[in-house]
């Protein structure tokens, strides 16, 4: 499987990429931290998935422009974000990945507080503070302290804090970060609406596959400071379509018939899967269905083969 | 169940998702933001919307500081005529019956206004809006002399005020316009050091307690040690490294008073030169601590 980083033409998924890195590299004295990093980013909900130390918070540093690029070009809506940080901040919404926050303010005032400082007026602040809230579901908790909140809620206050401002594009440095499964779940589904529904493009960092494979339309794989693969998660799991087959019984006799039809088969004990790309796909259905008919096996289960983001990932990094 | 339509039970009223809603409206950009953290960071130092026990300091400082000003204001107006001239109010005096108030104040509303950001996570979050740290220094910085006004700047207007309702003021308009530039010459003068001079020690430590400790043990021990050699024979311009003193004795030229001991010896320039040197040197140590300070982790 050959995953290609662009160089190339821009990934358009209906519009023009919100974000544009060509060959940037940026070190910390003689580490480098990112190297010839080339990427672009599409509307929609992209995860940067990379294990921890990969990078993911340096670039996001660069994006909001806290840091200068050593090399190369980077561009958010087509600004340089170190020479034109404000105008492209004052349009990102950003939440970090630690949870401290402070303690004594209400979460409604920290909120609103935070929609001043991206340029809000006072009174729009306040009532798009509470809204924020209640859309990142804690509309009966907003008066109280952070401090008394647990680590799934200030995730949530951190989340209304960078969509309060309607922001264009969202940054979210590992979102689900000490929350539980049912709390991950549910803060999953919110980025996943506010990526649909609110029209806000999101940037979610996280170094867990499955989450990206749940709530992203594009992927993009940091490891070892370099960009391993990138595109609509779509089109990279596509490397790996064909079918598999589960059989009751008859396993050797059918792989034995789809390898004189000409076909690749990988074994697994009763389970046999049979590579072919998209356009052959039906063909290759036919061709199990033939087999098992012919060589008397009978199927337990039988479905389209789909990479898991992990393959994609192990792919990519082997 | 069956959705009660209008004129039912519930009068019409309905549920409404409203859904997401854009905005379209005005954004102040880096002024407005900069407008925004000067305000909370006032707020905050003040004790404003917090609980009581964070308004005691402030409350206890402005008594402090106010106390000499309403006191002498007081005793000028009832005193008969021929007393004022004995009485030893003048507004150059006035600081030395508050340094303590001013040293107590600024070691704890600085480190509140700087070092909270820090060990709170807030730095991260301003630094990724419109801000950049010049801008957010510069805001933090407004903040600490806007609150810090209220003890250098709010005694001694008081004092112009109550000694010119008693007939004690100025005489004239001239001499009115150049006692109130020397009253807010003076109170810049100290403002501005005390605010630099503990931006550079708080951006040191993210604890407050270890930066109120800092700012206060700084002016201290350097005005200690400074006296100490300066009686045992050592040069008088040691007096230029006072960080306590320093600000005080400039306010006695600005009023035309030398002052008195050692510093008689210094001329005003040197003072002028060594203080600007010195706030420099504090806003390079501000300076050099933010540069690189790391705040996306």
């Amino acid at each position: 499987m050959v995953i290609q980083a662009a160089p190339g033409p821009p990934v358009a998924l209906g519009g023009p990429a919100v974000i544009a890195a060509r060959g940037v590299a940026k070190g910390y004295g003689a580490a480098p931290v990112l190297r010839d990093v080339t990427v672009d980013v599409a509307p929609g909900v992209t995860g940067l998935l990379g294990a921890n130390g990969s990078g993911k918070t340096t670039f996001i540093g660069l994006l909001l422009g806290l840091h200068r690029v050593d090399g190369g070009e980077l561009r958010v809506f087509g600004l340089d974000p170190a020479r034109n940080g404000a105008a492209v901040r004052a349009r990102i919404g950003y939440a970090p990945e630690h949870h401290r926050l402070p303690p004594d303010i209400q979460a409604l005032d920290l909120v609103r507080h935070l929609a001043e400082v991206h340029g809000l007026p006072p009174r729009e602040a306040m009532s798009r503070a509470s809204d924020a809230l209640w859309q990142c579901g804690l509309g009966e908790e907003r008066l109280r302290p952070v401090g008394t909140m647990s680590t799934g809620q200030r995730q949530r206050v951190k989340l209304a804090a960078a969509i309060a401002h309607d922001p264009r594009l969202l940054l979210l440095d590992e979102p689900t970060d000490g929350l539980d499964p049912a709390q991950r779940d549910a803060m999953l589904a919110l980025i996943r609406r506010i990526g649909r529904e609110f029209g806000i493009d999101v940037v979610l960092s996280s170094h867990l596959l499955d989450e990206v494979e749940r709530t992203c339309d594009n992927v993009m794989i940091l490891a070892g400071g370099r960009i391993i693969a990138a595109g609509p998660l779509a089109e990279l799991r596509r490397g790996a379509s064909g079918v598999v087959v589960e059989l009751e019984r008859g396993a050797d006799a059918v792989q034995a018939r789809l390898l004189q039809a000409g076909w690749v088969v990988q074994r697994d004990g009763a389970r046999l899967t049979v590579a072919a790309d998209p356009a052959h796909e039906a063909a290759a259905f036919d061709a199990v269905r033939d087999a098992v008919a012919g060589g008397g096996g009978a199927i337990r289960r039988l479905h389209p083969r789909r990479a898991s983001l992990e393959e994609v990932f192990l792919g990519a990094t082997a | 169940m069956t959705a009660p339509g209008p004129g039912g039970d519930s009068g019409g009223a309905r549920i409404l998702d409203q859904g997401y809603r854009g905005y379209d409206g005005e954004r102040r950009g880096v002024g407005g933001a900069v407008r925004a953290v000067h305000r909370a960071a006032v707020q905050r130092a003040l004790g404003l919307k917090r609980s009581a026990r964070y308004k005691v300091v402030p409350l206890l400082v402005a008594v402090l500081s106010f106390l000499p000003a309403i006191v002498f204001v007081g005793a000028v107006a009832l005193l008969p005529t021929s007393f004022r001239d004995e009485l030893p109010f003048g507004y150059s005096d006035y600081y030395g019956y508050i340094t303590a108030a001013i040293v107590l104040f600024v070691s704890f509303v600085t480190p509140e206004v700087l070092c909270t950001d820090r060990r709170t996570g807030m730095l991260g979050l301003y630094l990724s809006g419109p801000l950049d740290r010049l801008r957010y220094l510069l805001a933090k910085a407004a903040a600490v002399a806007t609150v810090l006004a209220v003890v250098t700047l709010g005694p001694t207007l008081l004092l112009l005020i109550g000694f010119t309702l008693a007939d004690t003021g100025p005489a004239g308009a001239l001499d009115a316009a150049r006692t109130l530039a020397r009253i807010v010459a003076s109170a810049a003068v100290v403002n501005i050091w005390y605010t630099t001079l503990s931006l550079a020690v708080s951006s040191l430590t993210d604890r407050r307690a270890f930066a109120s400790a800092g700012i206060i043990l700084t002016v201290l021990v350097s005005s200690a040690v400074v006296n100490a050699l300066v009686e045992n024979g050592l040069s008088a311009q040691l007096r230029l490294l006072d960080l306590f003193g320093l600000p005080f004795d400039l306010v006695r030229r600005i009023y035309g008073e030398r002052g008195s001991g050692s510093i008689t010896e210094l001329s005003t320039a040197s003072m002028a030169l060594a203080a600007t040197a010195l706030v420099a040197l504090f806003i390079a140590v501000l300076a050099w601590r933010y540069r690189r300070l790391e705040v996306t982790k």
